[in-house]
């Protein structure tokens, strides 16, 4: 959008939105940010996890992940980055007959993310279609999105990965941040990420990934039909994975 | 009593030669040296066309002094508006298959640190490809032996 295009649009937002006296700024500040010409323009990528399908000990999506974004594992918790991770969660009170559960972790990518408002580059940001990404050209490696990440989703590289599995795809270099992607460059060409294809692989399909803003996919029709939880949804940061028996 | 430090004229030609070392000689030098290296212009290395690219993206004066602009509008384009599918670096190693002559001889020589291939993919050296096929010819013959 050039300067006049986005006076013109802003201008007709503020003569609406000051007619019926609510919120002048807000509407003038979405008529910046939308683009005509965006291949990512109407998609809102969202990822429903059901962990009532998920097989216990099953590392297929953790693996294909690895193998096909090159993300490093040194076999040392210091150093290893993981973008998908399984963990166990333990009731704090067995009182309330809650049960130790094994529950799949990845960058939620929030609709408000901490980590993007923090950035002190914009390396980390959200892109249109809903995916919070690195430009790790930009990143400078001060940590900053770790701290304020409250999913614990964002892992540093300390050491070089002498790993290079997947040639199509760049490395990280030692001394960025890096977390899951939802393998944006896989959607931008049209297909899935790594791990639904692998989880759908194993025939599980614990992993259910689509446009949200699409009534017709599954993903959209799980969400809206309230199967869903999400972790800490009173943090307020809007995440964008969803749980099925959380 | 004077200090020597202070230009007067009994020491103006020490000093006169003072400054000629510490400034005139460099500046001369590189002057000199960059008429020297304007004369010369190195040949682009192409070792294949491969059949994918009927011709390079622009023309060799453009990509002498402007892939790199070139390489940064489209970083911008893939990484923050998703538009992908067309030019990547690694398929300028489609044809440009070294390395080694392609790009790091003239950044070695302008002394530009290239930061590309700390991350992304280039193909492999000439040199190593040509190490690798002969090693599998050696090992396809002792097999059939």
């Amino acid at each position: 959008m050039d300067r006049r295009d986005f006076l013109k649009k802003s201008g007709a937002a503020l003569a609406g939105a000051s007619g019926a006296l609510s919120l002048p700024v807000i509407s003038s500040c979405t008529a910046e940010t939308a683009s005509a010409d965006s291949v990512l323009e109407g998609k809102r990528w969202g990822m429903v996890i059901d962990l009532t399908r998920c097989r216990e000990g099953c590392t297929a999506c953790m693996d294909a992940c690895r193998e096909a974004n090159n993300v490093a594992f040194h076999d040392d918790p210091r150093w290893d980055v993981h973008w998908i991770r399984r963990a166990t969660i333990k009731p704090k009170d067995e009182s309330y007959g809650l049960e130790e559960k094994s529950v799949l972790l990845m960058c939620n990518h929030c609709d408000n993310p901490p980590c993007a408002q923090v950035c002190p580059v914009q390396a980390t940001y959200k892109r249109e279609d809903g995916i919070v990404v690195v430009d790790h050209h930009r990143c400078i490696g001060c940590r900053y999105c770790m701290i304020a990440c409250p999913y614990n989703a964002r892992f540093f590289n300390f050491k070089h990965n002498p790993d290079w599995p997947n040639k199509q795809y760049p490395q990280r270099s030692h001394g960025v941040v890096e977390s899951c992607n939802f393998c944006a460059h896989l959607l931008d060409l049209g297909r899935r990420p790594a791990c639904v294809e692998a989880c759908e692989g194993v025939g599980a399909g614990a992993l259910i990934f689509g446009n949200l803003n699409d009534r017709t996919t599954e993903v959209s029709q799980l969400v809206t039909g309230g199967f869903v939880k999400r972790i800490r949804e009173d943090w307020g940061t809007k995440p964008k994975v969803y749980y099925i028996g959380l | 009593m004077k200090r020597s430090t202070v230009l007067t004229e009994k020491n103006r030609i020490k000093w006169a030669t003072v400054f000629s070392f510490l400034i005139i000689l460099p500046v001369a030098l590189s002057v000199a040296g960059f008429a020297f290296s304007r004369g010369q212009e190195v040949e682009v290395f192409l070792e294949a066309t491969d059949p994918r690219w009927e011709s390079c993206y622009r023309d060799t004066e453009y990509m002498r002094y402007h892939h790199m602009d070139l390489l940064r509008d489209i970083r911008e384009d893939v990484v923050r508006y998703g538009i992908r599918g067309g030019i990547t670096l690694a398929g300028c190693g489609d044809c440009h298959t070294n390395r080694d002559q392609f790009c790091d001889r003239c950044h070695e020589a302008g002394s530009v640190r290239l930061d590309c291939f700390g991350c992304h993919y280039y193909p492999e050296r000439a040199s190593e490809r040509e190490l690798a096929k002969a090693s599998l010819a050696v090992q396809a013959l002792q097999d059939g032996r």
